[in-house]
């Protein structure tokens, strides 16, 4: 009795083997195009004899595998946290060209021409009333300019903060999918290729928001690090994030935008460990490049620094020189103020004087010797004088340093969001073509794409050597 | 009229060049080894055509010319992205070839991924 029941027992159990191997198939197939989904191979194993029932000889047992390479999914992960860095600094740092935008019909380098134009102009006929009027004009034309671009980047500034508040909030969604994903593949009797994927997919996703590691744990569920340090998702705990403004990084420097940091759930400061992603991006430009331009932290920013030393020099020059050009000499207003309280609202507060009249703007320089047009001309030559006053470098010359940097940086995003789409997709293909191989033909199959990149890596170094001599024998 | 015509030449030399980067971005966007392989030989021809554009220039003397200028910078940039990808391709595959050497053959002393070498497999029969 004991072999007929074993032979029907081990029938059963084999046709109840093939047909999950049949419904593995028709997943794979059903699956085939679903986004984080890995093939699952059916794999049919002889079961052991067991000796003391004689039950289920020579019977056959499915055993799911899953095709998932462990760095094939990493090296994704990791390229998409690159591309979601990339792609937000392009993304936020774009906007900022308005503001620094070096053509002269921009709204900065126009109005500094139009003042060092009517300065000129003032210095051919000083007591002409419509030209000491034209440099009022033109002055209130140079504040405005700079309140408006100190709005646009408080605008942007804003909008970074925020979107830094919506990036934590979406990285805290994505952990408790992930925990609760974990939590039904640990109730799962066995592999379940649907969990895996959507567990799969909502790792990429949180990829591009944040630099992960993700390490496996038992039958298929994973613990999240954020950093490679700190645990965001540990089996079923979930250890939410949140970004936090630092007021004591503007002690001294009032009016600055405080530095916004990163801190786990125990309100341990870890903005350090955000490398990659949308977030790291994000936070790039909060606390590093947008106080280079506008302040912020212990930094009072290009704009102001620009814009304070566009009034000083003015008004330098206006209240060292006299409204006469003969005894007794009368000294001349400032033309600019300015909040100096707050050194790193300088640029929004740049305003002309209530106060000043035409016939207050000093064109006389007492010397000796006099010389009735003598400060007009000084301010008329102040943006090209040797050295400037902008750390060593005129008003136009340092509001060009600053575009540059927003150009190189922009230019710098799109190249590398460029790149980094076309690495994306190497890192997806390769992860198809290593599905489910054995480590040495993934190897293998790594060092062929090595070195043929290699290859071409080493022409595009000498294609960019020639590129720069041609440019050198093209004038422009 | 003969300098007008080798400035031709460059010209033609330069829409050449960039005739074969559009082809290498194409190969590129598909990542096969084969892809790799035939970038790298276009790329060789991106070389050549573009060392031709500048010996003829060097040759005949070079005019302002902004749109061969632009021709170039542009070309530049499109280099620009080519050796970002195989700066970031490069980090990553090593980093995964370092992942899988270390779990085929464990570490060395010195805690670096064990090399890969290749075993020749003899198969005997009878």
């Amino acid at each position: 009795m004991g072999n007929l029941y074993s032979i029907l027992n081990s029938a059963a159990q084999s046709l109840q083997a093939f047909e999950q191997a049949i419904d593995v198939t028709q997943n794979n197939v059903t699956n085939a195009n679903s986004p984080g989904y890995a093939d699952q191979v059916p794999q049919l194993i002889s079961q052991d004899y067991q000796s003391d029932t004689g039950i289920n000889t020579g019977g056959v047992q499915e055993v799911t595998q899953d095709t998932r390479s462990t760095y094939a999914d990493t090296a994704v992960q990791q390229q998409l946290s690159l591309q979601g860095m990339y792609q937000q600094l392009q993304t936020t740092l774009t906007p900022l060209q308005n503001v620094f935008d070096v053509s002269s019909d921009s709204a900065i380098p126009s109005a500094l021409n139009a003042l060092f134009q009517s300065f000129s102009q003032w210095s051919t006929q000083p007591s002409n009333a419509n030209y000491q009027s034209a440099v009022i004009d033109a002055a209130q034309q140079t504040a405005s300019a700079f309140q408006q671009a100190a709005v646009q980047l408080g605008q942007i500034q804003t909008a970074v903060t925020s979107n830094i508040q919506s990036t934590v909030t979406q990285i805290n969604q994505d952990a408790a999918a992930i925990q609760s994903y974990n939590q039904q593949i640990a109730q799962s009797p066995q592999p379940n290729a649907g969990l895996s994927a959507q567990l799969e997919n909502t790792l990429e996703n949180l990829s591009s928001l944040a630099n992960i590691q993700v390490l496996p744990g038992n039958g298929g569920t994973v613990t999240v690090l954020l950093g490679g340090q700190t645990a965001l998702v540990e089996g079923d705990n979930v250890n939410a994030i949140q970004a936090v403004n630092d007021t004591a990084s503007t002690a001294g420097n009032p009016g600055a935008a405080p530095t916004i940091s990163i801190e786990d759930s125990n309100g341990n400061d870890i903005t350090g460990e955000i490398g990659t992603g949308s977030l790291a991006g994000l936070l790039s430009v909060s606390n590093t490049f947008l106080p280079s331009l506008i302040g912020g932290g212990q930094q009072v920013g290009g704009l102001n620094t620009l814009a304070q030393g566009l009034a000083d020099s003015v008004n330098t020059v206006l209240e060292g020189a006299s409204t006469t050009s003969t005894p007794p000499y009368q000294a001349g207003s400032a033309l600019f103020t300015y909040n100096a309280a707050s050194p790193a609202g300088i640029a929004g507060s740049l305003a002309v004087s209530s106060t000043i009249t035409g016939s207050q703007l000093a064109a006389a320089d007492t010397g000796p010797p006099v010389v009735a047009n003598g400060a007009a001309l000084t301010l008329a030559g102040l943006d090209s004088s040797d050295p400037g006053p902008v750390d060593g470098q005129g008003f136009t010359a340092y509001f060009a340093s600053l575009t540059s940097s927003v150009g190189n940086a922009v230019n710098n995003a799109n190249t590398q969001v460029t790149a980094q789409s076309q690495l994306v997709a190497q890192a997806q293909s390769l992860q198809q073509q290593v599905s489910g191989v054995s480590l040495d033909e993934e190897a293998v199959r790594l060092v062929q794409f090595q070195s043929s990149y290699d290859a071409a890596s080493k022409v595009v170094t000498v294609i960019n050597d020639t590129l720069q001599s041609l440019l050198s024998i093209i004038p422009g | 009229m003969e300098h007008a015509t080798e400035y031709g030449d460059a010209a033609e030399c330069l829409q050449a060049a960039q005739a074969s980067m559009r082809q290498v971005k194409r190969l590129l966007s598909r990542p096969s080894v084969e892809a790799a392989d035939e970038s790298a030989t276009l790329l060789r021809e991106v070389e050549i055509q573009l060392g031709c554009v500048a010996a003829i220039l060097r040759q005949n003397g070079s005019q302002p010319d902004a749109r061969m200028r632009a021709g170039v910078e542009e070309l530049q940039n499109e280099v620009a992205v080519l050796a970002a990808f195989f700066a970031g391709a490069g980090k990553m595959l090593s980093g995964w070839l370092d992942a899988v050497r270390s779990r085929r053959g464990g570490y060395t002393e010195r805690g670096q991924a064990a090399p890969l070498t290749l075993v020749r497999k003899l198969s005997v029969e009878g």
